[in-house]
């Protein structure tokens, strides 16, 4: 274990501190799996993305966003298959150091607020460590004014910092951050962020009779114990996982999330729970359940990302963005109604 | 963790009793929620605490008399377009606590106007305490010790002045409420009493942190 402990820095390499109960030894053998599958896609990535069409749309290429984008490739995929570049095109000039001027002094001060409470425990974003990397934080000040000013029927929604500040210790660039975000908020997501989250709302409302359509047993449970399904769910769809799950996992599903859509989150919240089915059903009080919540996102069965990212395309079965968006829309119908 | 027990009581006794009440912490964002929370449940603070996404739940034990009082603590995220997600944590709260800034005029505002849905929402018999936060950046002080202790009796609230940072009336805050909480036998939680000589343990670790 104390060999383990050393090996293993106490900084991944994102730059987020390990927490203090972190287990190296799982860590450990995840990663000697891990650096071979990493060694492989680099070979396979350096091929397409030295040939011209590489990123043209095909289902080899979807085969291969699947299985995860090196880090090294990341920004520049994610920018092309999330439409970002197209996106950036219909705007004459440089839009977005123009938008980074603070001229919504409230907007400034909210996001002001959150600036230290994003990621403290990253090298990156916390001031009072000297690190020779680079320093985050104005960055992500500049990304979020500049999202909040362009787009004023969003402004700044808590959890915006978490994603942002993700995409920027990928990309180490504010401006691709900027249009990532962009595209995230107002193409691949439903309205998550706005003043109503009426979105979001619908999506929680989706998840859970997903969950009672797939996992009758897991839905009865839950609503016999009380547990509302928006006290997990809200973080995951808000966060897109980030501040949930590791974050290798993470970026394996943003991979995925730029290219396919948001059909991915579904994936994988249900991917979680029908994994940890047993474990929910042994659950006898609301507290215990909370707990076993807690304790799955951490465990090995996410942390093995490579086989939890073929999982999430097998064990949830079919799910059709047509009646995903179906459902959807009922789903925001009968709300609207009770109102 | 042994060593820090007081005086216990000798194993499983009959007559303990333990009521179970949830409790949901509200306010404007970064007033000190989740601070507080993480003071009276772990005892400790962090400079930067990350701010609140949807609700975190968490639990924690007071001894009030010879009953143990066992609180399901639901912290809400403050910023204002989550406030459609919050009646589905404070539906059913027997107790609330609503936080301002002490360094804050805004937020006291606001905390008026969750006192306000609470009395109109939230379960008629509905305990509030109102915290004013941050009592430690007194030379920042923007909201009034005595304005706000004249809106807390106007409205019948339990009011104290908190700080996360420095643990004053921290637990004091949750002991009030505790104390008021009727503990009659419809709280009284059936499925606890098989483990009694644990819950005790936890119950005179937390009186150590007094
Ligand atoms: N000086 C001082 N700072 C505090 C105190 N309580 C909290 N803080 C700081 O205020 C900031 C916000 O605290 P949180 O506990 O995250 O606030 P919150 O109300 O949970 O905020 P949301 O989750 O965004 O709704 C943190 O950086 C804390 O360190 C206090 O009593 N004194
Ligand atoms: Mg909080």
């Amino acid at each position: 274990m104390a060999m383990a402990t050393s090996r293993i820095s106490k900084y991944d390499e994102y730059g987020f501190e390990r927490p203090e109960d972190f287990d190296y030894a799982l860590y450990e053998d995840f990663m000697s799996q891990y650096l071979k599958v990493l060694a492989l896609r680099s070979k396979k990535w350096s091929s397409i993305m030295a040939s011209p069409k590489g990123l043209k749309k095909s289902s080899s290429l979807k085969a291969d966003i699947r299985k995860g984008i090196p880090l090294e490739h990341r920004e520049k995929v994610w920018l092309f298959v999330s439409g970002a570049n197209e996106e950036r095109k219909k705007y004459r000039g440089d839009i977005y150091s123009d938008l980074t001027i603070v001229e919504d002094r409230d907007l400034a001060d909210t996001i002001r607020t959150d600036l230290p409470r994003t990621f403290p425990e990253n090298i990156y974003f916390n001031k009072s460590e000297e690190s020779e990397g680079p320093n985050f934080q104005k960055q992500l000040f500049r990304v979020l004014v500049a999202y909040g000013q362009h787009n004023r029927k969003v402004g700044y929604c808590q959890g915006m910092n978490y994603i942002a500040g993700l995409l920027l210790l990928v990309t180490k660039n504010e401006e691709s951050t900027f249009w990532l975000l962009k595209m995230l908020v107002e193409k691949i997501l439903p309205d998550y962020y706005s003043r109503t989250m009426d979105g979001l709302l619908t999506d929680i409302d989706v998840i859970s009779e997903l969950v009672r359509l797939r996992y009758p047993d897991v839905s009865a449970h839950m609503s016999n114990l009380s547990f509302p399904w928006p006290v997990i769910t809200t973080k995951w769809f808000i966060c897109l996982f980030c501040e949930v799950l590791p974050t290798e996992t993470v970026l394996r599903i943003w991979d995925c999330l730029f290219n396919e859509g948001s059909k991915v989150l579904f994936r994988v919240a249900l991917t979680i729970i029908s994994l940890h089915r047993a474990e929910i059903l042994a659950c006898e009080q609301f507290v215990d359940l909370s707990e076993c919540l807690k304790g799955i996102i951490k465990g090995p069965s996410t942390l093995y990302c490579h086989k939890f990212l073929e999982q999430i395309f097998k064990v949830p079965g079919k799910l059709s963005l047509k009646d995903l968006n179906k459902m959807r829309n009922n789903m925001s119908k009968t709300r609207h109604m009770r109102k | 963790m042994a060593n820090r027990s007081g005086p216990q009581r000798p194993n499983g006794t009959a007559q303990a009793k333990i009521c179970q009440f949830k409790l949901v912490l509200l306010g404007e964002s970064a007033v000190g929620k989740s601070s507080l929370v993480l003071r009276f449940v772990k005892g400790q603070f962090h400079e930067f605490q990350e701010s609140t996404i949807g609700a975190a739940f968490l639990t924690q034990t007071v001894c009030v008399d010879d009953t143990t009082v066992k609180f399901e603590i639901w912290d809400t995220a403050g910023q204002e377009r989550y406030h459609s997600l919050a009646p589905m944590y404070y539906r059913g709260a027997q107790a609330a606590i609503v936080v301002y800034d002490v360094t804050n005029q805004d937020t006291f505002g606001r905390a008026k106007t969750w006192v306000k849905e609470l009395q109109r929402q939230a379960s008629p018999n509905i305990v509030i305490a109102l915290a004013g936060n941050k009592a430690d950046l007194a030379n920042k002080r923007s909201v009034e010790l005595e304005e706000a202790q004249a809106y807390a009796e106007e409205n019948q609230l339990l009011f104290m002045e908190t700080s996360a940072k420095t643990a004053k009336n921290v637990n004091e805050v949750f002991l009030a409420i505790a104390k008021k909480l009727p503990k009659n036998d419809q709280n009284v939680n059936p499925s606890v009493p098989v483990n009694i000589t644990a819950w005790l343990t936890i119950c005179v670790l937390r009186a150590g942190h007094f």
